[in-house]
């Protein structure tokens, strides 16, 4: 990566500011697709799907969180992102997430068809997924 | 009257009590300033919520017709959710909850509805199907620190009941938080979310940034009514965490409350029964003062 205009972003999750510092590069996932996310940027408001959040202070020092749904707010060249959660990959237990993400497997399958119990447990299986291949990364 | 060596024993098994419940009254003080610093970190990412729907409702005109906020044409169903604690010792904390809940459930049936119970905390689990009252589902084990994930279980699970219609009306009861040594109980309409929730004014003037994102124009990835449609549904999840928070802190305050009583009546029964080991002692002094004198007497 080389070098880029460095801009401020905070990171804020319903048990606080997780993250508030300037960086170089966001990456991270709307619903749309994949982003990487420069200083400059025009006005966005997205919503955020499970993935791993880099921010890139330098090229050299990246933070990353596993990131749950939430949404990416960029105005006057600041972005605010909310996470309803974010864990430091080396944080999240992986025997913890295999159990859940069976769990919400056997939801998804007793869920009958269009309802909202279906909907739920699809969500639910799909963010233990990432957080659990971002785990199981954050071991190797 | 009981022996000195009675008395002996009775005040060091006081003593001890008390030093536990000092213990406990530290831990609950530890606690509940954790809890109150929790309760303020949700206000920034509540009110930036609040902005950003704001902001997405003025681009989109409107809020979408979401399930969770059309009435259901008549109440048949009425889902109560009582939050309190897994554990007791906390005075009153967990019983005012469930009285609170089992009350309005009352009320309810007495209109002619269905009441069906959800339990937030091992406590209200237990003394609701104590009382033989139907608990749909208990969540439980996070009581002394709820995460939002927690939080977002519980909502998922009664928006689900609401929209598929297995409930028409969903409120909560819980104990809500104004100082160490005063909580009330708070009951909330849950569902269906009010719309006067969603679009309240009452959050400051908008942000420079919000400003800014006002001027020019805005790219919204994907369009302003589908992110609404993720928006509306987490006022659901966080005042379900904002009572989760308020019932923690409550029950950390009520804890601390009924440990330092404890540990003062523990004090003053400390002091009752020295008085008490005194006089026992006094009088087998004064027994054996007696026996000598009449043998004295005896003798002479």
């Amino acid at each position: 990566m080389a070098e880029h205009t460095p801009f401020p972003v905070q990171v804020l999750t319903p048990e606080g500011e997780l993250f508030s510092r300037e960086v170089q590069m966001i990456s991270t996932r709307t619903t749309v697709g994949s982003i990487g996310l420069l200083a400059n940027h025009e006005p966005l408001l997205a919503t955020l799907e499970p993935t791993e959040l880099r921010l890139y202070v330098t090229e050299s020092e990246v933070v990353r969180f596993a990131q749950s749904e939430g949404y990416m707010q960029v105005a006057a060249n600041r972005a605010l992102l909310l996470l309803q959660e974010a864990h430091e990959p080396g944080a999240l237990d992986v025997a913890q997430l295999r159990d859940r993400l069976a769990e919400a497997e056997r939801e998804l399958e007793h869920a009958a068809e269009d309802s909202e119990r279906r909907r739920t447990a699809a969500r639910e299986q799909r963010r233990l997924t990432v957080f659990l291949r971002i785990a199981e990364a954050a071991q190797h | 009257m009981a022996s000195q060596r009675d008395v002996r024993t009775r005040i060091s098994a006081v003593k001890n009590i008390q030093k536990i419940t000092r213990a406990m009254e530290m831990v609950a003080a530890a606690r509940l300033r954790r809890a109150e610093q929790r309760i303020e970190a949700l206000r920034p990412y509540a009110d930036a919520i609040r902005r950003m729907t704001r902001q997405a409702s003025e681009a989109a005109g409107d809020l979408p017709t979401l399930p969770i906020l059309s009435e259901h044409p008549s109440i048949q169903r009425v889902g109560l959710l009582v939050v309190a604690g897994d554990r007791g010792l906390a005075g009153a904390f967990n019983s005012n909850a469930v009285r609170a809940g089992v009350g309005a459930g009352r009320e309810h049936l007495g209109q002619g509805r269905e009441v069906v119970y959800f339990a937030s905390g091992r406590r209200p689990a237990s003394s609701l199907s104590f009382r033989g009252l139907p608990v749909s589902q208990s969540f439980i084990g996070f009581s002394d620190r709820p995460a939002y994930a927690d939080a977002r279980a519980i909502a998922e699970r009664l928006m689900t009941a609401y929209v598929d219609g297995e409930v028409d009306q969903v409120e909560v009861f819980y104990n809500g938080y104004i100082s160490p040594l005063s909580q009330v109980i708070r009951r909330e309409t849950l569902l269906p979310l009010q719309r006067a929730t969603v679009l309240d004014e009452s959050v400051g003037a908008a942000s420079e940034q919000e400003s800014a994102a006002r001027r020019g124009a805005v790219e919204y990835e994907p369009a302003p009514e589908e992110i609404l449609k993720r928006l509306v549904p987490d006022y659901v999840e966080i005042s379900i965490f904002r009572a989760l928070l308020e019932s923690t802190a409550s029950e950390h305050g009520a804890r601390m409350t009924a440990m330092r009583n404890a540990s003062e009546n523990a004090s003053s029964l400390i002091e009752d029964l020295t008085l008490q080991m005194n006089r026992a002692r006094q009088a087998e002094i004064t027994q054996e003062i007696m026996e000598v004198v009449a043998g004295a007497e005896g003798l002479g």
